[in-house]
């Protein structure tokens, strides 16, 4: 990753991109992007931010410290179009332009973070206290990362240690329900070696939110994040970056069934580790040569404290290995604006992902892999104009080979106003789960077969006689599942105005093969026997718009909103054939459902929207900031048996404001004090579990 | 059980739906009818092997009947077995005697006007002409709201033991037939359904 190199190669690298920045180098402003900004996420070479094509949020340290935020989904849900939501199988993981968890990439130093629940990332595993920036870049991305990243990519970058003198930060903070967040960072740069260390220990009491229910809302838990990252440059051309992150996480688990209280806990466990040689071989020609590992594990246990017996046991062990080498070089013909095809970056990268995963309901351990190749040209044909196409091939053991192609168009039309354009390719593999699983409910009786084990599994079940009738053919569980993709479109502008900046963004989103549930067999018992299959069809669109102005050098605000539409079109269609039913609440008897009353899918909001407003009041080192967010109502799951969220269905949680505040002031130099409280108005629900009420909090920190 | 009669007179329609000219006796009016809470209970379940009497109907008397011949559907838990067709191997099932069958159609309960030019089908070795399971048959069960809901727009077309035509449109599993059921609170299975029966013998018209 090139962002580590030190500034002055990347003048000689990236002239393109200098050579087009006639940006005015923007004050300390924690709101209004920093138009200065460099991320790497968009393209895998250092870019300004304002000059890409295409849509990305960019979440500097200072909107993190000021905002108090401690967990990544926290300071993720404040950003416009980014919702953390959880989904029918109760874990939370985050929405972006209306796509799913599952859909969107989770990269910490630009190497891939494993171990989702039910799909599901959580990104309360991340804590923020080491982050130097979060980039996100929005729409598919599967033309650089491949498999999941079709909604978007979410990076974490830590930052490299600047200073000779060792410097850092210790802080400690205790909110409500005994929340506390201690953290230790340490960072010292000498001439050749460099480190830092990071240390987090995070708990909390839990709530209890519904009374009624036995046990609690969230369940007290402790986590320890580490991690130690070392740096060595053997020369100007060669430099070693070398991280290793630990994480571990203990949850009281406790579920009452038939009035006997089972109790255990919880664990997760993480490992990374990532090494990674940047080497420039000449001022136009840089490589980088990676390796990355990664361990996640999950296991759960519960059991009745007087008889010992267990009721559930689950175990989950995923693993990746990544080599991957990359370079850029970039041909210079040195024109006066260094246009033209002749003058771009050329990146281009290949590499190889070994996955596995050993869990509970699954025969044995499965193993994936995969190569990989990816090239992307960087470059502008005439002056103001920036184009990059890239593509990317996939090759896997489990599913159809993948080439993922985007193209990307940026084109400066005055001083203040630029359009650009953006349409990508994205795809995400099917899953260990949806191929490998095997799971009955002992409950309920049903049974779930992963789609490369169903024949299999299917025929002991007939041979148990405990099948009725097969409902597929043995040639369609046959044919192998299909990757699901989507293709995605921007569309946007930029327009500078005064002291402010208006960014506004309309975007599509056409899904494919997207898999689902299906029934194919019946069994003796009245239950049904599910498999997956690629067969829903589903889009989203909308537009987002962000404002932010600085009023003064000391009082920034700004305003952003999504809106948003996600269906499914087969529904969609039906509906309009009159062929989705309601039952009307007075005569029980069936009509037809109005086109009007599809609401679209479940747990998306039509609207949301953000007001934030940071303060620093002069001449007191203090700063004051709030942040108002809104979410319009939102269905959970179908209430009327007509598969799909329509305006009767029960489930709706309705249209919500939570308002988060802090002030902090500086004392002597380096003592931080601050104070604030997340949820104002103390809004809660029992269906939204990850929400407690007010929460205030208190942090003092140490900087050296 | 109640039983109530909200309407009786479709004569003007029993005339337009014969298509007989030489059939000159007047016809009797098709009946509109509404079972509420008819209870039917399983033993089992949750796992455990499912068992118990079914709980028979029968249209021409339009009442519940413990006979082991005039029924023509019945009830046990989800499960809807036909008076037609054989044995499907699950416990404590009634001796099919009777040549009843079942043909389900999309749509609204008004829009179904005619039995004629149905599929039907009847209970077999491999399953009920209603499939049992959730989504395959009459109802929806939802796993996060641990509800049983009858699918709405689903009518089910039934061919009775005495040759007449049925139409039923499910509309609650449970007791009252609340508009939005609490599955902890409402006590379940208490069937309510609404049906039109033609008391013609092989008079497919259902309007």
């Amino acid at each position: 990753m090139r962002y580590k190199f030190v500034p002055y190669l990347l003048l000689i690298t990236y002239q393109l991109t200098l050579a087009q920045s006639q940006v005015e180098s923007s004050k300390d402003s924690i709101l209004s992007q920093q138009l200065d900004e460099v991320i790497v996420t968009a393209t895998r070479t250092e870019r300004q931010l304002s000059s890409l094509p295409l849509p990305v949020t960019l979440v500097g340290k200072k909107q993190i410290i000021k905002s108090g935020t401690v967990r990544l989904n926290e300071i993720l849900n404040e950003q416009t179009g980014i919702i953390t939501v959880a989904d029918e199988s109760g874990f939370q993981g985050v929405q972006i332009q209306g796509i799913a968890s599952d859909y969107i990439l989770i990269l910490i130093d630009g190497v891939p973070l494993v171990g989702r629940s039910a799909g599901n990332f959580d990104l309360s595993r991340l804590t923020v206290g080491n982050i130097k920036q979060i980039e996100v870049v929005k729409g598919p991305a599967s033309s650089l990362y491949g498999s999941e990243a079709l909604g978007g990519v979410i990076n974490i970058i830590t930052g490299k240690p600047q200073t000779e003198a060792l410097s850092g930060n210790a802080s400690y903070r205790i909110g409500s329900f005994t929340q506390q967040d201690i953290n230790l960072d340490l960072k010292q740069a000498f001439k050749k070696f460099r480190y830092g260390f990071f240390a987090n220990r995070f708990s909390s009491n839990g709530y209890d939110l519904n009374e009624d229910v036995e046990g609690q809302t969230v369940n007290p838990f402790t986590n320890y994040t580490l991690n130690g990252r070392l740096y060595y440059d053997f020369n100007d051309k060669l430099s070693l970056f070398t991280s290793a992150r630990f994480y571990d996480q203990n949850q009281d688990a406790g579920f009452t069934l038939d009035s006997i209280q089972y109790t255990g806990d919880t664990k997760e466990r993480e490992w990374n580790t990532h090494a990674r040689l940047d080497h420039k071989w000449t001022p136009n020609l840089t490589m980088a040569y990676e390796l990355y590992y990664t361990n996640y594990m999950a296991t759960e246990l519960l059991a009745d404290p007087i008889s010992t017996d267990v009721l559930s046991d689950s175990d989950f062990n995923q693993k990746l290995f990544r080599p991957e080498v990359r370079g850029s070089y970039t041909f210079a013909s040195k024109n006066e604006n260094n246009t033209g095809l002749q003058n771009g970056t050329l990146t281009a990268g290949m590499g190889l992902q070994l996955d596995e995963l050993d869990r509970t309901y699954f025969d044995e351990t499965v193993n994936f892999t995969s190569q990989y190749l990816y090239a992307q040209y960087d470059f502008n044909p005439i002056e103001k104009l920036n184009i990059i196409a890239g593509a990317r091939f996939d090759n896997h053991s489990e599913y159809n080979n993948q080439f993922s192609p985007k193209l990307a168009l940026r084109h400066q039309l005055n001083n203040n106003l630029s359009i650009k354009g953006s349409v990508g390719y994205g795809f995400k593999a099917p899953d260990f789960r949806q191929l490998y699983f095997d799971f009955t409910n002992s409950a309920v009786g049903y049974t779930v077969l992963g789609y490369n084990v169903a024949l299999d599994k299917l025929q002991e079940l007939v041979e148990q006689e405990q099948i009725l009738s097969v409902l597929v053919t043995e040639d369609e569980l046959n044919k192998p599942l299909e990757a699901e993709s989507s293709i995605g479109y921007n569309l946007g502008f930029n327009l500078k105005h005064g002291r402010g900046n208006t960014e506004v963004n309309f975007f599509r989103n056409d899904f494919k093969n997207l898999i689902d549930t299906r029934i194919i067999a019946r069994k003796i018992n009245g239950q049904n026997v599910f498999s997956y299959m690629n067969f829903d069809e589903i889009y989203t669109t909308g537009f987002e718009i962000n404002s932010s102005f600085k009023l003064t050098d000391e009082l920034n605000i700004s305003a952003g909103y999504q809106l948003l539409y996600a269906f499914d079109k087969q529904k969609k269609q039906d509906v309009a054939d009159n062929q989705v039913f309601v039952r009307d609440a007075e005569s029980g008897q069936s009509v037809a459902l109005a086109q009007s009353d599809y609401f679209g899918l479940v747990n998306r909001s039509r609207h949301n929207a953000n007001f934030k407003v940071y303060y620093d009041i002069p001449n007191t080192s203090t700063n004051v900031n709030m942040r108002i967010l809104y979410r319009s109502k939102y269905a959970q799951y179908d209430t009327n048996g007509n598969d799909l969220i329509d305006n009767y269905d029960t489930s709706f949680i309705d249209g919500f404001v939570t308002v988060n505040a802090a002030i902090s002031k500086i004392f002597y130099k380096n003592l931080t004090l601050q104070v604030g409280a997340n949820n104002l108005l103390d809004y809660t629900d029992n269906n939204i579990p990850t929400m407690p009420g007010i929460q205030g909090y208190l942090k003092l920190n140490y900087q050296f | 059980m109640t039983k109530n009669i909200l309407a009786v007179a479709f004569l003007a329609v029993a005339f337009a739906s014969c298509s007989n000219d030489d059939d000159i006796t007047p016809a009797e009016p098709l009946l509109t009818e509404t079972v509420s809470n008819l209870y039917a209970p399983q033993t089992g379940g949750q796992g455990e092997p499912v068992g118990g009497e079914f709980t028979k109907f029968d249209f021409e008397t339009g009442a519940e009947t413990t006979s082991d011949t005039d029924w023509d559907i019945a009830f046990r838990g989800t499960t809807i077995a036909v008076n037609g067709g054989v044995a499907t191997g699950t416990t404590d099932e009634p001796t099919r005697n009777g040549d009843v069958s079942a043909a389900i159609v999309t749509g609204t309960f008004t829009s179904v006007t005619s039995a004629a030019d149905l599929t039907f089908s009847q209970d077999s070795e491999t399953s009920f002409a209603i499939p049992t399971g959730s989504d395959n048959g009459w109802y929806n069960y939802n796993s996060e709201s641990f509800t049983v809901t009858a699918i709405p727009g689903k009518v089910f077309v039934f061919k009775t033991t005495e040759g007449n035509y049925a139409k039923v449109e499910f509309i609650s599993y449970y007791q009252d037939a609340p508009a939005v059921p609490d599955p902890f609170a409402d006590a379940t299975p208490y069937y309510t359904f609404n049906y039109v029966y033609n008391q013609n013998e092989g008079d497919t018209s259902l309007e």
